[in-house]
C-alpha cells in the first residue's frame, strides 16, 4: 500500500450516468480545467445503465409536453413538497440534452421522417422515448469522455470529501480496490454522483447482492456529504419499488401498461387505477399484499401474441437482459400465467422518489464547492435524462466556481484519521467480517425500518444501529476487495441511521408507503408542509431541521392537489 | 502477466491476430487520447475479425479521414466485416460525411447500396436526392425501403409525387407502410389522395400508419375517411383513427367515437374516450359518464379525465 | 476466533478452452461492476473470484470468445 497524492480543479465521484457528463461539460466549459472522473468500478460498464436503457421515462419534448406542465405533475406526485424551481430547470433544459444525446449517437426512436416518437404512457406532463438500441450508452459517454480528455481513474472507492478552513471543499479520499493504496486528492470544487443509496434493505429473497439498484450503489456519497458537512433532504421518503418476487428487474406493469398489461391480485383483478410508480401506488400494492388479496401478480396473459413479443424484446434486452434467463428457469411464460411480484427493499433515490443530497437549482450543495447530481441529489423524480441534466448543470456551474478558487489546504488531521480509518480493517487478522455486519444490518433495516413505520420499531434500530457501529471496531479484510466492502458497510450504516432519524422527525404521514408512519397516520400540511434537512450537528451527531416549500412557479389548484388520492379501484366497478 | 506489460502499440502490431483483436477492444478504453491514427491502420489487417473491431472502435470518431477510409469497405470480402461498417457509417451526423458515400447508392450488391442509403439518411444532404428517387425503382425490396427513407428524412416537396406512387403500388406491404409514415413530412393537401387511399390498402399496417399520419399533420380534410377507419376490422387502426380524430378535434366523429367507448377492445374504449376528451364537446356527457363504469379501471380514469377537460372547455 | 470456509457454487462460468486470457484480454474482469471477477495467475484463466454477483451481464455480453455463461444465483432460481 502506498499513499498517491494528487492535485487536480474538479474531482468528479462516480462515473455512472450524471458523471460522465458532469466531467465532459465542466471541460467543455473551460478546457483549461484539470478534471478527474473517479469511479469505484469500471467507468465502461458502471453505474445503473451498465447495460443500457429501455428509453427516456420523463421526455418533456415541445409538441408533446410543456416544462410547466411537468413540473404541476410532479408537484403532484410528490404531494407539493419540492423545490419546483429545481425540477424546472430539469423540465426546461431536457428537450436540449435529448438532442445533445441524439448527436452524440444515442438512438431515440423515430418516425420515417426523423422526428422523435414519442410514446404516450397515459400520465400527464411526461412522455416515454423508447432506446431502441440503449444498451450502447456507456460506450457513447466513454467516448466523450475520451474527446473531452477527461482523465478517468476507474477501481478507486471514494471514502471522504475533505474541507478546509471555511468549510470548503478542499481534497477528496479514496482507497484503490485491488492494491488498498490510498489517494488523496486535492481539489477546488468536487461533484457527487455515486447514484442511489440502494443497499440499505435486504431484499426479501435474502439474496445480498440482489438489489433493485446496482449494489455499487450502496450509499457512499450520501454519506461522504453529511461527514463533510452538507445537508441531506427528505431522506424519510423512500425508495421502495414493485419487483418481480425474488428478481430485482422492475416487474413493469410501468414498462408494460401501454401495452396493457397491469398488476393484479391473486384472483387475476386489478386493484390500482395507475400503475405509474408512486408511494401511494406502492400502498395500494402492499395493502393488497397484506391483507389476504395477495400475491400480487403482473398480467399480461391476456394479450395477443405480437403484444407479448413486443414486450418481450424490450424487458429481456437492455437494463436487465438476465430477466429472461429468470424465467426460463422458473418455467414462466407471460403467454400463460402472471407473474408473482412483490415488494423492494427500502432505499433513497430521488431518480424514482425524492430524497438525497439537498441541491438548488444550480446544483450546489450547502458545502461550498461541493455539487451532487443524478439519484443521489435531492431532486425528485429524475431518472436517467435527470441525472445528464443536473450532470451538466453541476459540470458547468462547478467549472465556473473553480475559476474564481484558489486551492486550499485540507485539514490534515482529518486525513490522516480517515487513512487510519480505511486502513484498520486490513490490519486485523481476527474479527468480523465486511459480510456479516452488512448483513446484520441490513436485516435489521428489513425488520424495523421496512413501512409501515412505528415509534417504537425505529428506536430499537437506532440501538441495535449503534451496537452495530461498535462492532466496526472490529471489521477485518483479507484483501483490498474485502476492504471495499468493509467501507461499504459504514456508509450503509450511516444511511441506516439516517433513513431512521429523518423517519421519526417527520411526524405525520405522506407520499403513501414511503413514509406511512403509523403513529401519525395522517397527512398534516399545517405542520409538514415542508422539507425534513437533516445534516451534522456540532456534536457530531445527526440533526434534523424543517425548510420551508420555496414558492411555487409553478401553481397547483385544489383539485389537482388530489389528483393521486384516488387509486384504488372501485369496489363497485370491480365486481361488474 | 507479460502481455500487459507490453504497450498497446507493441499489442496491435503483435504477429498474434488475437492479440491485435484485444487490443483493438481494449484502445478506446486505454489512456490514450488520440485512438484515431493506431485504428486506422488496422482497418487494412489482413485478419477479418481485427478489422471488424476496428471499425466498431471507429464508431462516433466522425473525421473525414475516418470515413473516406470506412466507405470503401462497404465491399470488404467478409461480411462481418460490411455489416459493422453497415453499423457505424449508420451512425454518422453530419452533412460534410456524405461525399464518400455517394458512390455506393448506386451500382454495386444490393446490400452494399442499401447500407450506403441508410447512411445517408440522417445526412440530409441533396446528393443524396436523385440517386434514392432513382432507387425508388430497384428491384430489391430492402433498397426501396431504405430509399424511402432517405426521402422521408429530405422533406422535400419534390419527392411527395414519387412516394405516393410508392405508397399506393409497391409490391412489398413494409415500403408501402415506411412510405406512408414518410409523408408525413408535408401537410399539403396532395398528400391527401395517398394517404386516403392507404386507409383501404389491404395491409392493416399500412392503414394503421395512415391513420396515424393524418393526425400527425392535422388534415382535417380526411375526417370523413378517418371515421370510415373507425369500422375498419382491425382495432389496432380504429385506435389509430381515434387518436387522430381526437388531435384533429373532429366534432363530426362524436357519434363514431361514442360507439367505440363500448367496444370490446379495452384499448379501443381509452383511446376514444381520450379524443372525446380532446374534442371537449358536452354532447359526449352521457356517453363518458356510463364510462366511468366501465370494467377497464383505464378507460374509468380517462373518462373523468375527459369529462373534467369537457367542463372546463365550457368555462 | 477462527473463520469458516464455506463453500458455494459460485453463478459465473468461465469455459477454460474459450477463454484467451494468456493473450492480454481482461474484458470481463474489467467490466464488472462489482469486482468479483479475476485472471487465475496460474491456469491464465478468468473466475469468479467472489460470489457478490448482481447478474448484470456485462462480462458475458463483452466477452470476446463466448466464453462467459450467468446464471441466476442459486437462491434466486
Ligand atoms: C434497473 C433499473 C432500470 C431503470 N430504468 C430506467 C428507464 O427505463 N428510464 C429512465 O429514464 N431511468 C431508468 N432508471 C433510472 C436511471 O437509470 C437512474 O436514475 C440514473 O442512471 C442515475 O444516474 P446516476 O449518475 O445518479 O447514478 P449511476 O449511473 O448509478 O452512477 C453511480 C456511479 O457511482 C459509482 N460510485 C458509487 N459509489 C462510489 C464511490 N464511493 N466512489 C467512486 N465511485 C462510486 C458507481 O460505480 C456508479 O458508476 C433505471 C434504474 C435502474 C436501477
Ligand atoms: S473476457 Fe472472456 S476471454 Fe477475456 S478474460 Fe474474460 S473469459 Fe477470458
Ligand atoms: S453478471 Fe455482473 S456482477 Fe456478475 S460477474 Fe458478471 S459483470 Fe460481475
Amino acid at each position: 500500500m502506498k499513499r498517491i497524492d494528487l492535485e487536480f480543479d474538479l474531482v468528479v465521484i462516480g462515473g455512472g450516468t450524471g458523471g460522465p457528463m458532469a466531467a465532459v461539460k465542466a471541460k467543455e466549459k473551460n478546457p483549461k480545467l484539470r478534471v478527474l472522473l473517479i469511479d469505484k468500478a469500471n467507468v465502461k460498464r458502471s453505474g445503473a445503465i451498465s447495460m443500457g436503457m429501455d428509453g427516456l421515462n420523463n421526455a418533456v419534448i415541445p409538441g408533446h409536453a410543456t416544462p410547466e406542465q411537468y413540473v404541476k405533475e410532479i408537484t403532484i406526485a410528490n404531494d407539493g413538497i419540492v423545490d419546483q424551481e429545481a425540477v424546472m430547470a430539469y423540465a426546461a433544459n431536457s428537450f436540449d440534452m435529448i438532442n445533445e444525446l441524439d448527436r452524440w449517437g444515442v438512438k431515440f426512436e423515430k418516425d420515417e421522417t426523423g422526428d422523435y416518437a414519442v410514446r404516450k404512457v397515459h400520465h400527464l406532463g411526461s412522455y416515454v422515448l423508447p432506446m431502441p438500441e440503449g444498451h450502447h450508452m456507456k460506450k457513447i459517454l466513454y467516448r466523450q469522455l475520451k474527446k473531452a480528455r477527461v482523465e478517468v481513474t476507474n477501481r478507486v472507492v471514494v471514502t471522504r470529501v475533505l474541507t478546509g478552513a471555511n468549510g470548503e471543499v478542499a481534497a477528496v479520499m479514496g482507497f484503490d480496490c485491488r492494491t488498498a493504496d490510498i489517494y488523496v486528492i486535492r481539489t477546488r470544487a468536487a461533484v457527487i454522483s455515486t447514484g442511489a443509496a440502494g443497499r440499505i434493505g435486504l431484499p426479501a429473497s435474502g439474496y445480498l447482492m440482489g438489489t433493485y439498484e446496482n449494489p455499487t450503489n450502496c450509499g457512499d456519497g450520501h454519506a461522504m456529504a453529511y461527514h463533510a458537512g452538507a445537508s441531506l433532504a427528505n431522506l424519510e421518503c423512500f425508495q421502495i419499488n414493485p419487483l418481480i418476487k425474488d428478481y430485482n428487474g422492475p416487474a413493469c406493469a410501468y414498462v408494460t401498461g401501454p401495452f396493457g398489461g397491469f398488476t393484479a391480485n391473486s384472483k387475476g383483478e386489478r386493484f390500482i387505477e395507475c400503475d405509474y410508480w408512486s408511494g401511494q401506488m406502492m400502498m395500494e400494492f402492499h395493502n393488497e399484499l397484506e391483507g389476504g388479496n395477495g400475491p400480487v401478480f403482473l398480467k399480461l396473459d391476456h394479450l395477443a401474441e405480437e403484444t407479448i413479443q413486443e414486450i418481450e424484446t424490450i424487458l429481456h434486452t437492455n437494463e436487465r437482459p438476465s430477466r429472461g434467463r429468470f424465467h426460463e428457469k422458473r418455467g414462466n411464460d407471460y403467454r400463460s400465467q402472471m407473474v408473482e411480484m412483490h415488494i423492494s427493499e427500502i432505499g433513497f433515490c430521488s431518480g424514482h422518489s425524492a430524497s438525497g443530497i439537498h441541491i438548488n437549482a444550480r446544483g450546489e450543495t450547502s458545502v461550498p464547492g461541493l455539487y451532487a447530481a443524478g439519484d443521489c441529489a435531492s431532486v425528485p423524480h429524475n431518472y436517467m435524462l435527470g441525472a445528464f441534466v443536473y450532470g451538466r448543470i453541476c459540470g458547468e456551474n462547478a467549472a465556473e466556481y473553480c475559476a474564481e478558487r484558489p486551492l486550499v489546504d485540507y485539514d490534515a488531521g482529518a486525513a490522516a484519521a480517515e487513512e487510519a480509518r480505511i486502513l484498520a480493517p486490513l490490519g486485523r487478522t481476527d474479527g468480523l467480517t465486511p459480510f456479516q455486519i452488512e448483513y446484520k444490518t441490513r436485516r435489521l433495516v428489513n425488520d424495523y425500518l421496512q413501512p409501515p413505520k412505528i415509534t417504537r420499531k425505529y428506536e430499537i434500530a437506532l440501538r441495535r444501529f449503534d451496537e452495530i457501529r461498535e462492532d466496526t471496531a472490529c471489521m477485518m479484510a483479507g484483501n483490498p476487495h474485502e476492504l471495499m466492502r468493509a467501507m461499504e458497510a459504514h456508509s450503509i450504516i450511516d444511511c441506516a441511521e439516517m433513513a431512521a432519524r429523518a423517519s421519526l422527525f417527520r411526524t405525520e404521514s405522506r407520499w403513501g408507503l414511503y413514509h406511512y408512519y403509523v403513529d401519525h397516520p395522517e397527512r398534516d400540511d399545517d405542520n409538514w408542509f415542508c422539507h425534513t434537512l437533516l445534516s451534522k450537528g456540532a456534536d457530531g451527531r445527526m440533526t434534523l431541521a424543517k425548510k420551508a416549500i420555496e414558492p411555487y412557479v409553478v401553481p397547483i389548484d385544489e383539485e389537482e392537489r388530489t389528483a393521486y388520492q384516488r387509486l384504488r379501484v372501485a369496489r363497485s366497478a370491480e365486481a361488474a | 502477466m507479460e502481455l500487459q506489460t507490453l504497450s498497446i502499440a507493441d499489442r496491435l502490431a503483435s504477429p498474434d491476430a488475437e492479440v491485435r483483436r484485444l487490443a483493438v477492444i481494449d484502445l478506446p478504453y486505454s489512456d490514450e487520447d488520440d485512438i484515431v491514427p493506431l485504428l486506422l491502420p488496422r482497418l487494412q489487417d489482413s485478419d477479418a475479425t481485427v478489422r471488424t473491431e476496428a471499425v466498431r472502435a471507429l464508431e462516433g470518431y466522425e473525421d473525414a479521414e475516418v470515413v473516406e477510409a470506412l466507405a470503401p469497405m462497404l465491399l470488404d470480402p467478409d461480411a462481418e466485416v460490411r455489416t459493422a461498417v453497415g453499423l457505424v457509417l449508420s451512425e454518422l451526423k453530419e452533412s460534410a460525411s456524405a461525399a464518400p458515400l455517394i458512390p455506393f447508392l448506386s451500382g454495386h450488391s444490393a446490400e452494399v447500396r442499401m447500407l450506403a442509403l441508410r447512411a445517408v439518411r440522417a445526412l440530409r444532404v441533396d446528393a443524396a436526392f436523385a440517386p434514392a428517387m432513382d432507387a425508388l425503382k430497384d428491384a430489391d425490396a430492402g433498397v426501396r425501403r431504405e430509399a424511402v427513407g432517405v426521402l422521408g428524412y429530405l422533406r422535400r416537396a419534390e419527392a411527395i409525387g414519387a412516394l405516393a406512387e410508392i405508397a399506393a403500388r409497391d409490391p412489398d406491404h413494409e415500403v408501402r407502410r415506411i412510405a406512408i409514415g414518410a409523408i408525413g413530412y408535408s401537410s399539403e393537401v396532395s398528400v391527401l389522395p395517398a394517404l386516403t387511399r392507404a386507409l383501404s390498402d389491404v395491409s392493416w399496417m399500412v392503414r394503421d400508419e395512415a391513420a396515424q399520419t393524418l393526425g400527425k399533420l392535422r388534415l382535417g380534410l380526411a375526417i370523413p375517411e378517418l371515421m370510415r377507419a373507425m369500422q375498419d376490422d382491425y382495432w389496432q387502426v380504429r385506435v389509430k383513427a381515434a387518436r387522430s380524430l381526437g388531435l384533429l378535434k373532429a366534432t363530426a366523429a362524436l357519434p363514431s367515437l361514442m360507439e367505440a367507448l363500448a367496444h370490446p377492445i379495452g384499448n379501443l374504449r381509452k383511446e376514444a374516450a381520450i379524443a372525446l376528451g380532446e374534442i371537449a364537446d358536452p354532447r359526449a356527457i352521457p356517453a363518458l359518464e356510463k364510462a366511468l363504469d366501465d370494467a377497464d379501471p383505464d378507460v374509468r380514469k380517462l373518462s373523468r379525465l375527459a369529462l373534467t377537460a369537457i367542463s372546463l372547455a365550457q368555462k | 476466533m477462527t473463520l469458516a470456509a464455506t463453500p458455494t457454487q459460485v453463478p459465473v462460468q468461465v469455459d477454460n478452452d474459450k477463454c484467451i486470457a494468456e493473450k492480454g484480454c481482461t474484458v470481463c474482469v474489467d467490466v464488472c461492476p462489482l469486482d468479483v471477477l479475476a485472471i487465475d495467475m496460474l491456469t491464465r484463466k478468468a473466475f469468479m473470484k467472489f460470489d457478490e454477483c448482481w447478474y448484470c451481464l456485462p462480462c458475458e455480453t463483452d466477452c470476446p470468445t463466448g466464453a462467459v455463461s450467468v446464471s441466476i444465483p442459486y437462491l434466486l432460481r
